[in-house]
């Protein structure tokens, strides 16, 4: 699914000086795995996942998904590919305060080719699949924070990507919430879907088949 | 005390804000400033006769005959004054151009014969002397004159007081010297600098002709106290009914008398046009005002914490909302003192524009008296109140938990906040599209106006005019001789093309005169039809490019012994022999139906105003119908200056005693003809460029506030899947809504406020629907520009660095 190679992220510090984020990542993820990335601050675990998620395009090196030389994309053509195999869920949920629940959801749907009809039929879904139908009307301000991020997996998942990347999707919550949130990752893993999960909690990371640790910016450590 | 020096600490601390918010609302303010300053000294300051409202002008009129506010005749004059009891005194006066010698060069200088009654009807005390007395009216040679007369042109001679100055020829005592008169007094007129008595005689008429009714004197009246203009209306129809039984057979008889206020009758030309100019800047003000609400708003939502540290250590919401009212009017009052400033240097500009056709005296008009200045100061605070009490408001509703951790979101606030500037955006487009459209039909109506074909060529033409005295020129023949002796002394001066006189220039009035086809019978006086005459020598026409369509033009044979004839226009001969030739059939002219025969006819010209649709006109041979006013016009590639020392110099060879006045070229005159509503076209297109302007900036600040403050949103987006159209589409969506509402709301408005400006416009409707158009793709377009900025710069937001700041 996944194949780095000599992956490099680094920013300049003054002449020809750079600070490394990222130091020649070398890292395969097949499909369906569900890997945790774990390491202190600093260590360039959000930064790996944002390039996985393509919202960094400011590295070097080799990427592959799904057989796809990403590296060789230009900015149009990753963000198709993006928005065709990626999901993304944030610590801070990042929900739009001005829509509701079921707007949120029609979000990314609406930056992808579905017509109005198979929007409405997906969100649908997944309110039922979540059973937030209730909340459909309501606004983020009036859920609480495991609700929110109840919210923010299914947008995240509802345009059907392969792969779901997950930056401390717990680390707002109380520990039953996260638990929650991490039982419903568990159980999207095991309908095949690919998890890529940045965290600092070994409980959490437990859940993943497979833990890669970073230390300043080396991948240090691979425990399956 | 402190809250206005924390308030002056803030300005100081955002020299960017401060510039900013100042210069917007000292163009506003400073705008508002100049045109109240101009409306001060035109409509609100008043003539300076005692009690002006008091004095009422009265005019006579008939729709029907196309006759609008003319003089009033002296047997109605005579008829009025014995037959009323509601005026205290009743006086009348006959503009008049004397020619003054003796001191030094002779010169045209103008005044008027008024009755001995004149001045104190007015009200105005002589400084030195007195005014006329009732035995001076019709047999005395006596003058007064002006302070500026007196110091100009009699070295302020404190002996002036029964001095003689020679007046057409004729000495003239020195009575009285007035104060100067008030420009506004003579509307559009030179001011007037001497009056003589003998209101009743007009060179060139008989007494007899003049009894007949002829309208020429300009008559007021003073009110008796606690009468008012409502009782002169109702009591004048019956003096109108009692003159017409006692004269049925007067020219006049038929006519109706209107009566005005002073103040009324000398502005109502302007006052269109000025409500018009102040609802122009007071929409510039509101724009300027939503933009500094919006700069207020975003600055006063930043300072959140500080507003949450005050509460929390005490501040009441009143006291907060003080803070920033006093912070907004801080900024009002030093941009209404800048606005004061920008209006000090405009206001001098508009009479050196406008001088030829608005009423008002450099001097005056280059001051800023104390109301305006007390206008500029209410202004200023109004607006301080006006754009800084909402923000204030909305500023001081902040979460004081909330606020008090760095980056608290607070969201219900911008929301509100959010619609505050949509709404701030939506009035600014909807003024600016109304002034837009204003300025667009008032560009529209200025071109088709100096489009008109005016039925002349005014290139390369020179006019000036004579008053002839009549002691030296008391008959038509006399008048008759000396216009061939100036003509021949012209034919010999090289670089003259061309010469000729004629009673009056195009564009410049035209005697009405009454006329009947001769081979019908003929209406009585009140039902006979009136149309401009010009008494016009030979070369006339070739002179001024007039085609001669049928016949001939007048020659040496025209003489005042041979059969009279007549010039026709184009459209009169259509219009009187609708389908006949005319030449050779007989138009029975003036009051007294002199048979003449019609030799020709010529084409249309716009004779009293360009606005004017060619109807009736006809000439008369110098020779046969001439009075003593003589109007040269000299073909000549020559300067306007070069021209007159020619004219001069001829006029010195055949009677050194006279004078040219009002020497100018005829494209000088076209220009001043269109002035008025070149004055309104640019003035009203420059407050719709500043409105359109400010608007700009007003989407731009509101469009880029937003997407800064929504840079987390962005991302988050951008991280869903948005790509740069679906952002660019997003930001240009919601920045160009309150827009188009702004336009509809605009257009609509526009449409409703046409009519204010129906009068000023030519050949252009208000409802132009094309012109509406026009004026909402133009806005539509500088507003898509504006929201195009900001609506690109949310495109390159980097979702990471968003998605962190967040």
């Amino acid at each position: 699914m996944i194949k780095l190679r000599r992956l490099e992220r680094r920013y300049p510090l003054g002449k020809e000086k750079f600070f490394y984020v990222l130091r020649d990542i070398n890292l395969d993820i097949e499909e369906g795995e569900f890997v945790s990335v774990m390491g202190p601050s600093g260590a360039g675990k959000s930064t790996l996942l944002h390039i996985l998620g393509m919202h960094d395009s400011g590295w070097a090196g080799e990427y592959f998904l799904a057989e796809t030389a990403v590296h060789h994309l230009k900015p149009k053509e990753r963000a198709t590919l993006r928005n065709e195999q990626i999901g993304f869920v944030f610590q801070q949920y990042h929900l739009l305060d001005d829509l509701t629940v079921y707007e949120n959801l029609d979000i990314p749907l609406s930056y992808r080719r579905y017509s109005k009809g198979e929007r409405a039929a997906l969100v649908a879904d997944m309110l039922d699949r979540f059973q937030i139908v209730g909340k459909k009307d309501l606004y983020p301000s009036q859920l609480s924070g495991g609700q929110q991020q109840l919210v923010g997996v299914a947008r995240a998942i509802i345009a059907e990507p392969k792969l779901l990347l997950a930056d401390e999707p717990t680390g707002n919550l109380h520990s039953s919430q996260g638990e929650e949130i991490m039982e419903l990752f568990r159980k999207l893993n095991d309908e095949g879907m690919t998890i890529v999960q940045v965290t600092h909690s070994e409980k959490n990371a437990s859940y993943g088949k497979r833990i890669i640790q970073l230390r300043d910016g080396w991948l240090v450590r691979e425990n399956r | 005390m402190n809250d206005l020096k924390f308030a002056f600490r803030q300005l100081r601390n955002s020299p960017g804000f401060s510039v900013l918010a100042i210069v917007t609302l000292a163009i506003g303010i400073g705008l508002n400033t100049a045109i109240f300053s101009l409306i001060n000294d035109l409509f609100l300051r008043g003539l300076p006769f005692k009690e002006p409202s008091r004095v009422v002008h009265l005019f006579e009129g008939d729709k029907s005959r196309d006759l609008v506010d003319i003089g009033v005749s002296a047997p109605r004059y005579e008829h009025f004054r014995d037959g009323q009891t509601l005026f205290d005194g009743f006086a009348g006066e006959n503009f008049f151009l004397f020619t003054l010698t003796g001191l030094g060069d002779p010169v045209q200088v103008f005044g008027g014969r008024v009755t001995s009654s004149y001045f104190d009807v007015l009200s105005v005390r002589p400084i030195l002397g007195r005014n006329f007395l009732p035995q001076e009216q019709e047999g005395a040679d006596v003058a007064v004159v002006t302070k500026n007369f007196w110091q100009k042109r009699l070295g302020g001679d404190p002996n002036v007081i029964g001095r003689s100055i020679a007046l057409d020829g004729t000495a003239h005592t020195i009575v009285g010297i007035l104060p100067n008169m008030p420009a506004t007094w003579f509307g559009a007129n030179p001011i007037a600098e001497v009056w003589t008595t003998k209101p009743f005689q007009i060179p060139g008429f008989t007494y007899e002709r003049m009894m007949r009714g002829t309208s020429f004197l300009r008559v007021v009246g003073r009110l008796k106290p606690n009468v008012t203009l409502k009782q002169v209306k109702a009591a004048l129809p019956s003096l109108d009914q009692s003159y017409r039984t006692q004269y049925p057979n007067k020219i006049d008889s038929s006519l109706v008398t209107t009566a005005k206020t002073l103040p009324e009758d000398v502005t109502e030309n302007f006052r269109a046009g000025f409500i018009t100019l102040f609802a122009a800047v007071t929409f510039v003000l509101l724009i300027a005002c939503s933009n500094v609400a919006n700069l207020l708003l975003v600055r006063f939502s930043g300072r959140r914490r500080e507003i949450a540290l005050r509460m929390a250590i005490g501040a009441s919401r009143a006291g907060i909302v003080r803070l920033f009212v006093f912070e907004s009017l801080l900024v009002s009052v030093i941009a209404g003192g800048v606005g004061a400033f920008v209006a000090w240097r405009l206001v001098p500009l508009v009479p050196r524009m406008a001088s030829n056709f608005l009423p008002l005296e450099a001097n005056t008009a280059s001051s800023l008296s104390l109301p305006v200045l007390l206008f500029t100061i209410g202004l200023s605070i109004l607006t301080g109140l006006l754009m800084g009490l909402y923000p204030a408001m909305q500023a001081s509703r902040a979460d004081l938990v909330d606020g008090l951790k760095e980056g608290g979101r607070g969201t219900s606030g911008s929301i509100r906040q959010q619609r505050f500037r949509k709404i701030l955006v939506c009035a600014q487009v909807a003024l600016s599209v109304t002034l837009l459209a204003g300025a667009a039909l008032l560009i529209t109506s200025f071109m088709r106006l100096s489009q008109q074909n005016l039925g002349f060529r005014s290139q390369h033409l020179w006019t000036g005019a004579i008053t002839l005295p009549t002691a030296q020129y008391p008959d038509t023949a006399s008048r008759q001789r000396f216009v061939e002796q100036l003509l021949n002394a012209l034919h010999d001066v090289p670089g003259i093309q061309n010469a000729t006189v004629s009673g009056d220039t195009p564009l410049n009035g035209g005697n009405q005169t009454l006329y009947a086809r001769g081979d019908r019978d003929l209406p009585p006086l009140e039902q006979r039809a009136n149309a401009p005459s010009h008494d016009a020598a030979p070369d006339f026409f070739k002179t001024w490019r007039i085609p001669i369509l049928a016949g001939r033009e007048f020659n040496e044979h025209d003489t005042a012994d041979s059969q009279r004839v007549v010039l026709i226009s184009q459209t009169g001969a259509k219009k009187v022999f609708p389908g006949e030739n005319p030449i050779g059939k007989t138009l029975l002219v003036t009051s007294a139906a002199t048979p003449c025969e019609i030799v020709g006819i010529v084409g249309d010209i716009r004779s009293q105003r360009i606005k004017q649709e060619p109807g009736m006109e006809f000439y008369l041979p110098w020779s046969q119908d001439n009075f003593p006013f003589v109007n040269v016009a000299v073909l000549s590639p020559l300067k306007t200056e070069a021209v007159t020392k020619l004219v001069q110099s001829a006029l010195s060879k055949v009677n050194p005693g006279l004078a040219i006045a009002i020497p100018q070229s005829m494209d000088a005159i076209v220009a001043q003809a269109l002035g008025q509503a070149r004055l309104m076209m640019i003035l009203l297109g420059l407050f719709a460029g500043v409105a359109l302007l400010l608007a700009a900036v007003g989407i731009y600040g509101a469009v880029a506030y937003s997407v800064a403050q929504r840079t987390g949103e962005i991302g988050v987006r951008i991280a869903l899947g948005a790509q740069a159209a679906d952002v660019l589409r997003l930001i240009l969506i919601q920045g160009l809504m309150p827009v188009v509402i702004g336009l509809g709301i605009g257009i609509t408005v526009a449409l409703a406020l046409g009519r204010l400006l129906r009068t000023q416009l030519y050949q252009v409707s208000p409802h132009n629907p094309a012109l509406l158009l026009t004026t909402a793709i133009v806005l539509g377009l500088v507003a898509l520009s504006a929201c195009l900025f900001p609506a690109r710069r949310a495109t390159q937001v980097d979702p990471i660095q968003a998605l962190r700041t967040e």
